[in-house]
């Protein structure tokens, strides 16, 4: 079963300290020595604040990928439990973002890279559960509020079974548990 | 590659947050900023925490590192030059010797900075002022944010801080929670009341947005702007009504009780629900919750002082408190939760013009004597001037013995700050001669007639008070680059040539001078602080058991004299300027979570200017951008009688009907345009939070588009930032 990065938003504050730390995972470090405008700014995530509801969204990494289906190019296949997508094949077609149910996919800029005819290239940005980065998604490491989780196979299995006990319990006329 | 980890407190809100630099000391780069275990953050950080620091690298996204000392040689219409210290010191000096003999030392104001340079420089420029120049002049920014909270709580508990500390908001059983957006100003304080819900608190939230905290809450009063006094009169009136008071509480510890009561009775709850905008049933639930607890917590931020009666709500709010029985244990009283890194610490070292380092007040003989003595001069015995009446003491006073004609500007940017944007360019342009000492060009900078540059945080030692009174060390983690100094030797290099010597080794030397004149903080030594991570205030003997007060009023027992804490009831009045037909709107100004202060700081932070850069957001109801036709990001001008400026329309549902919101970190979008000079009489704090404006929709939005980028270029240049060469 695949991972992903939930929020709560009964603990979410909105402060976006996750949407730096995503940039920074995926640019590098190297990112504060570099000209102020010479880098990316494409958080993977984003804070959606409603009236009541303030919480980030990001890729729900599905097991039967709606933009896997849509992508034309084979870009989005599925990598140790991440749904993984492959920038350097992305042609900015939009059928992924097109197709992702929850929003979770945008289409950004590159800097420095054009297309054949000169224009900026633009391609797809979605959650990677940072892949390559030591210690996993920097989303929920940096949270002041532990307002995300990584949630893992047997974090579910353990949530679910839960859930039965507690609808047991709520069968049981002794209450006796 | 040599890498150090130096631990330090955080430059940015006043939760305190521990924070280890990372630094390659080959290189003087810092590499990153870890979380580490305070007592305040116990291992987190904010985005400013975790990536504030990025000016020490200079990147000049919107201002420029000032490296050299510079004066206007030949008066106020020569140009800045760059000179050597010793010549920019004796300009200093021999411009305020002549000031000063010519109208007296009161012709001379100065301020403290409540940021970067920390309490020894704040208890030397207080100093400065008082010891060589030979004024009480002496004021700094919480003049216009929290002013209203020390003065209304010395009238009340008798001592003008949080008399509870940051870790036991968690465990309050309820969190009465007013005027205060812990989300945006001190995200690590939001992350205790988060928790405390977690654990089962309740909370009242009173504010006319829904902020985080109001999304959370058990109850949200979205009362209307400037109705603070008349809803929480209200509930102290459900309190008594309903006999909610702690009669022993009230009898052994308060005094004024009954008188109060009086003022009291005309608020019922119907009666404030028209006045505020809100259900009477709601402020009956919300008295009846706050008063049923033992651990009831009040706390507030800027959406009390800054009003017109803020130093009366303050009150009001202790009232809750005292006849509750809601002080002295832990998880109790009230707490003004102050916004910058030092604004505590810079009220602590006397930057007040009426009181000396430690709340010992300038017109007590006793006193005076003492610091007469340790500093071996005659002291003023009148109050100085607040800073917020400098507008008034030079443009409208027309006598010339009365008039401020020097300015020591020292860490703070009143341009940019202080309320009504063109009055204050007046004033400050007809002030003879300005002294501006900052780590960076601002927008007072321009108006300079001498610049000190000095270290910023990052690049010095000192201490800073957090907001719950915790004295925390500040540590140096890169060397500074350029012609700089600290600021605390700025300030005796201009004493001294003025004919007052003043010279210290190292900052624990001012320190122990600071310590031994304030019994408040005596037992704070440097010794504690690096043993115990800090001292919270008071602490009075050195003695490594005295380890400092968590919470104030133990026992029920105030800071007054006789140990009694004084209810004071006043009545609601309107604010100064009510919308009407020609400025519709109602303008409230806030925080931006990602911005601090100025924007020096921050808007020279590659993350947190990408995050959100100029024109800032003005945020305005939904409905109120059908009716005018605006929609998300769109540039739109806004109003008030006193100017105008250009910023992007953010519809939300989270803001009333008529009332509109703007962050002042903008210097494009500077809501100080439109803000009113009018002031709270009892604090001298500015009315931010409300005045009269209109919103109007630009059909060329490209052209509008292009007047940013225009003036966003301009603003980079005449800070310094050489433009061509960045882009080229």
């Amino acid at each position: 079963m695949n991972h992903f990065v939930k929020g709560n938003p009964d603990l979410c504050i909105g402060c976006r300290t996750c949407l730096i730390s995503c940039v920074i995972a995926h640019e590098g470090k190297r990112i504060f020595e570099i000209d102020p405008d010479g880098f990316d700014f494409n958080p993977k995530l984003h804070m959606v604040k409603t009236k009541k509801i303030s919480v980030p969204v990001q890729c729900k990494h599905c097991e039967d990928p709606a933009c896997m289906a849509a992508c034309p190019n084979g870009c989005i296949t599925i990598k140790d439990h991440a749904v993984s997508l492959d920038t350097s094949k992305c042609i900015g077609c939009k059928s992924c973002m097109e197709a992702c149910p929850f929003g979770a996919i945008d289409m950004v800029t590159v800097m420095g890279e054009k297309n054949s005819d000169g224009s900026e290239r633009i391609i797809a940005n979605k959650c990677d559960l940072c892949a390559k980065v030591p210690g996993g998604p920097a989303c929920v490491r940096t949270c002041p509020t532990d307002a995300l989780c990584l949630v893992e196979e047997e974090d579910m299995e353990a949530k679910i079974e839960n859930r039965r006990k507690e609808a047991a319990r709520s069968l049981d006329t002794t209450k006796e548990f | 590659m040599a890498i150090k980890e130096v631990q330090t407190t955080c430059a940015y809100c006043a939760s305190g947050c521990q924070i280890g630099m990372v630094v390659d000391t080959d290189r003087n780069q810092i590499l990153e900023a870890k979380a580490l275990d305070g007592r305040t953050n116990r291992g987190k950080l904010c985005l400013k925490g975790y990536y504030g620091w990025d000016y020490l690298n200079d990147p000049q996204i919107l201002t420029k590192r000032i490296q050299k000392p510079m004066i206007r040689k030949n008066g106020k219409n020569s140009r800045l030059e760059e000179v050597e210290w010793d010549e920019a010191i004796r300009f200093v000096a021999e411009h305020l010797n002549k000031i000063k003999e010519q109208y007296g030392p009161d012709a001379i104001m100065g301020t403290a900075s409540a940021r970067g340079p920390g309490n020894e420089a704040g208890y030397l420029m207080q100093k400065f002022m008082r010891a060589c120049v030979g004024t009480n002049n002496i004021d700094h920014c919480a003049r216009v944010c929290h002013a209203a909270s020390v003065v209304g709580c010395q009238a009340s508990i008798g001592e003008g801080a949080m008399s509870l500390g940051v870790p036991e908001i968690e465990d309050a059983s309820v969190i009465f929670n007013i005027g205060y957006n812990a989300a945006t100003s001190h995200p690590i304080v939001a992350a205790r009341i988060v928790k405390a819900k977690q654990k089962g608190c309740k909370i009242i939230c009173i504010d006319p947005r829904v902020t985080e905290t109001a999304r959370i809450a058990d109850v949200h009063l979205q009362l209307k702007g400037g109705t603070n006094l008349a809803l929480t009169n209200a509930i102290a009136h459900v309190i008594i009504e309903e006999n909610l008071i702690d009669q022993e509480f009230i009898a052994n510890n308060t005094k004024n009780f009954e008188e109060y009561k009086k003022v009291i009775e005309t608020y019922t709850p119907e009666y404030s629900a028209d006045i505020c905008g809100v259900d009477a049933d709601d402020i009956k639930k919300a008295a009846r919750i706050y008063a049923n607890s033992r651990h009831s917590v009040i706390l507030w931020g800027m959406g009390i002082t800054q009003f017109r009666q803020g130093v009366s709500v303050v009150e009001s709010c202790c009232n809750l408190a005292m006849m509750t029985g809601n002080f002295g244990r832990r998880s109790t009283g009230v707490g003004p939760v102050r916004g910058q890194n030092n604004v505590q610490g810079t009220c602590d070292m006397g930057d007040l013009p009426n009181q000396y380092p430690g709340y010992q007040n300038v017109t007590d003989p006793e006193v005076r004597k003492k610091f007469e003595e340790a500093w071996g001069v005659k002291l003023s015995d009148q109050i100085g001037v607040q800073l917020t009446r400098v507008p008034e003491l030079v443009l409208k006073e027309k006598d010339p013995n009365k008039q401020i004609h020097a300015y020591y500007i020292f860490g703070e940017d009143p341009i940019q700050s202080d309320p009504h944007g063109q009055e204050i360019r007046q004033a400050i342009a007809s002030v003879d001669f300005v002294i501006v000492q900052d780590c960076f060009h601002n927008r007072t900078s321009a108006y300079a007639d001498v610049i000190l540059p000095s270290t910023a945080w990052g690049e010095h030692e000192g201490v800073y008070t957090s907001c719950d009174r915790g004295f925390q060390r500040v540590r140096k983690c890169i060397e500074p680059t350029g012609d700089v100094k600290t600021d605390c030797e700025i300030i005796c290099l201009v004493s001294t040539a003025m004919g007052y010597p003043m010279s210290y080794e190292k900052t624990e030397d001012i320190w122990n001078e600071m310590i031994d004149l304030c019994p408040k903080f005596t037992g704070a030594t440097y010794e504690k602080m690096d043993l115990y991570g800090g001292v919270q205030w008071p602490c009075y003997s050195k003695d490594l058991s005295d380890k400092g007060t968590p919470y104030l009023h133990k026992g029920g027992k105030f800071a007054h004299p006789d140990g009694k804490g004084v209810f004071i009831g006043v009545d609601y009045e309107e604010v100064y300027e009510k919308e009407g037909e020609e400025y519709p709107f109602s303008l409230s100004t806030v925080r931006e979570v990602g911005h601090y202060s100025v924007r020096t700081m921050t808007g020279n932070c590659r993350m947190l200017r990408s995050l959100e850069d100029e024109p800032g957001w003005v945020e305005v109801n939904v409905e109120d951008c059908k009716e005018l036709n605006l929609k998300k990001g769109e540039l739109v001008w806004v109003t008030s009688k006193r100017g105008h400026c250009m910023t992007r329309c953010l519809p939300t549902e989270r803001v009333a009907k008529g009332s509109i919101y703007m962050t002042y970190q903008w210097w494009i979008g500077a809501c100080n345009e439109l803000t009113i000079g009018q002031l709270d009489m009892q604090s001298k704090t500015p009315e931010y939070k409300y005045c009269a404006c209109r919103i109007e929709k630009i059909e060329d939005q490209e052209w509008a588009k292009k007047y940013v980028d225009a003036n966003y270029k301009a603003i980079r240049m005449e800070m310094g930032i050489d433009i061509r060469k960045k882009e080229g």
